[in-house]
């Protein structure tokens, strides 16, 4: 009698357990439910409203007056600012994304792959890694100028490049279109580490936690490194790929220029105008992340490569 | 006759062994060397290539460190590159003056550390409840999560602002603190991913005893779950910390930064929009000779320094977290 009276017990305690989690998945939500319903829920309907008007601002009240895709037209055909304009700065920042994206992704995942393996100073290279990252704020990048004055003060200094990378690519009989995008990736690097900052630390945190005993049985069998990265790091870091894409991407649409631009029509009041112009920039991110899910599930990227 | 064979075949056989025998050690000992070779040089590889993008991050920062500390007299002499001619002090005196430097230190230091409480607190909660006590209900919302995301806070600022004017919170900080207390604080979407996958990560042994031994669900997540998210917390605490101090944005959209309560990042902002003006309005101006602040490399120089004074006090935490927080990407890894 007893026997059977124990698992009985166990199993209501555990269907109690499962009801208390149920609870408890509320309350520890309640905070973040709020904030979604009210700080963004809300806001998000509202602003998607709010760009199909023109909205003016009077005393104490705003008079909405509905301008049907009147916003969507301004912004993408007449939007101009001092040196450039909304559709130009889009369809830049559009293609930049898509020719850096894999080149920040094959980046961190290398620096990611050599700051995982044991050698001397490996502390010291890993802090430095994410100096950027704590560095990388708008505020300082404004008051830098870019670096300006550092070389506007070399420069005065007759100190310009101490080493010309473009003109030794040119004389080595390299096409034009590839020597600017080398140099350009060469030039940009610190953004480059800024922007790989936070992809290196996602990368890192999954390549360790690739299960050891698999290295040790390829290791066993005579596998090479190289071997080893294609064969078992990769696969097992490729269901994070897809996170680290996600995160690359809206890291670089946030610094764009575009967002610059949405600021400031929201800083001149124009804000059905900034309204729409962010649905038009939410619109491109989701086209291009769609593109992404799209190329993942037919190279069968982001799938575990062992069935879990 | 025979015999002669016989020895014929057994030397030819010695030598064929001997031959082997040596042909396979020479093989063995040139896979070694080739081994040997290998290890050489990729960690020589690595070694130029870390130590060049090292020397990449850490230029401009000791560049601008150097620069500082010339006179401002001293700022287009040919003659100085790197070690200044006459070290002074006065280039940070000036910053200091025209960032309204201790008072804005102490308020962004606050600030960005209560920002850092409540926003551990509403993402930490968030991300146990979409890792560990998942449900139909939460695997939906979860979407939401990714949606908080990819949504840019531009779209959502205008009716945000008139939310918080609707509850006289415009101008103060406690606009800031509700929004991370709500988990819509810089980047909480990231923050609540990075936890989920964290607690995800963790053992579920871990839980199943400790529910044997009568814990509730409370009583598991703060005595069991979060001393052993240690790791997850001390990443998520510094960026925290970190994105807060460098905003500029919730902060300009809800006014935070006034008069009586300056913040680093607006101040920089505006000290780097007009440095003669907020020289001139700070009478740092006084401090120099015309000919000095007539120079526009000057202002420039000086909106450089104070940027530096900004990022300092970062770089000195980061100095002493620094360890815990590379150790913490090592000991269980972010990601499940």
């Amino acid at each position: 009698m007893q026997n059977i009276q124990k698992p009985m017990k166990m199993t209501k305690n555990i269907n109690k357990y499962h009801k208390q989690k149920q609870f408890w998945s509320m309350v520890f939500l309640l905070p973040w439910m709020l904030g979604i319903v009210f700080l963004f829920g809300m806001p998000l309907i509202q602003s998607f409203l709010y760009s199909f008007f023109k909205l003016t601002p009077r005393v104490g009240e705003i008079v909405l007056e509905f301008v049907g895709m009147g916003n969507y037209l301004f912004a993408w055909n007449t939007h101009v600012t001092t040196v450039s304009s909304f559709k130009v700065e889009l369809i830049n920042t559009v293609t930049d994304v898509v020719i850096n994206l894999p080149v920040l992704l094959i980046f961190s995942l290398f620096i990611a792959v050599m700051l995982n393996a044991k050698f001397k100073g490996r502390a010291v290279v890993r802090a430095i890694f994410f100096i950027p990252v704590i560095l990388n704020s708008a505020a300082v990048a404004t008051a830098l100028g870019g670096g300006d004055i550092i070389t506007q003060i070399l420069e005065q200094q007759n100190i310009g490049q101490l080493f010309d990378l473009e003109y030794f690519l040119v004389q080595t009989g390299l096409d034009q279109v590839i020597v600017g995008f080398i140099s350009g990736l060469i030039g940009r690097i610190y953004d480059i580490l800024a922007l790989a900052g936070v992809p290196i630390l996602l990368f890192l945190a999954s390549i360790q936690s690739v299960p050891k005993h698999l290295y040790e049985a390829a290791k066993i069998e005579g596998a090479t490194a190289y071997e080893m990265f294609w064969l078992i790091t990769l696969p097992n870091v490729s269901p994070h790929i897809i996170t680290v894409t996600v995160y690359a991407l809206v890291d670089t649409f946030l610094t764009s220029s575009v967002s610059g631009i949405i600021s400031d029509e929201l800083n001149k009041q124009q804000w059905g105008v900034s309204s729409a112009m962010s649905w038009m920039y939410v619109g491109s991110i989701i086209v291009i992340l769609l593109i992404i899910f799209l190329l993942a599930k037919i190279f069968g990227i982001g799938g575990s490569h062992y069935e879990n | 006759m025979k015999t002669n064979v016989l020895q014929k075949i057994q030397t030819y056989y010695e030598k064929k062994k001997t031959e082997i025998k040596d042909t396979y050690f020479t093989q063995k000992l040139n896979a070694k060397r080739k081994r040997d070779f290998q290890a050489f040089f990729g960690s020589f590889f690595r070694y130029v290539f870390l130590i060049g993008l090292c020397f990449v991050i850490l230029f401009p920062t000791i560049q601008q460190i150097l620069q500082a500390l010339r006179a401002p007299e001293d700022v287009n002499n040919p003659a100085v590159i790197w070690i200044p001619e006459i070290w002074s002090l006065k280039n940070l005196e000036l910053a200091v003056l025209v960032l309204d430097y201790k008072d804005a230190l102490i308020n962004t230091a606050t600030m960005s550390f209560i920002s850092m409480v409540l926003q551990l607190f509403s993402t930490a909660l968030a991300g146990y409840a979409f890792s560990r006590l998942k449900n139909k209900v939460t695997n939906v919302l979860f979407i939401l999560v990714i949606l908080t995301i990819v949504i840019p806070p531009q779209a959502l600022s205008l009716s945000q602002y008139l939310y918080f004017r609707d509850l006289r919170l415009i101008g103060k900080q406690s606009s800031i603190y509700l929004m991370n207390l709500l988990g819509m604080g810089i980047r909480s979407g990231i923050f609540i991913f990075i936890f989920r996958q964290f607690f995800a990560g963790l053992p579920k042994e871990l839980e199943e005893s400790a529910q044997i031994d009568g814990a509730g669900v409370f009583r598991i997540f703060f005595s069991v779950m979060l001393p052993n998210a240690r790791g997850a917390m001390v990443t998520v605490g510094l960026f925290s910390f970190v994105w807060a101090w460098n905003d500029a944005y919730y902060v300009k959209i809800f006014e935070v930064s006034t008069a009586d309560f300056p913040l680093l990042t607006m101040r920089l902002l505006n000290a780097a929009e007009n440095m003669y003006a907020q020289l001139f309005y700070t009478g740092g101006l006084d401090l120099v000779g015309q000919d000095v602040w007539e120079n526009p490399l000057f202002l420039a120089l000086i909106s450089n320094v104070a940027a530096l004074l900004m990022m300092l006090p970062l770089l000195i935490m980061y100095l002493f977290v620094q360890k815990q927080f590379v150790e913490s990407i090592e000991r269980t890894g972010i990601v499940g």
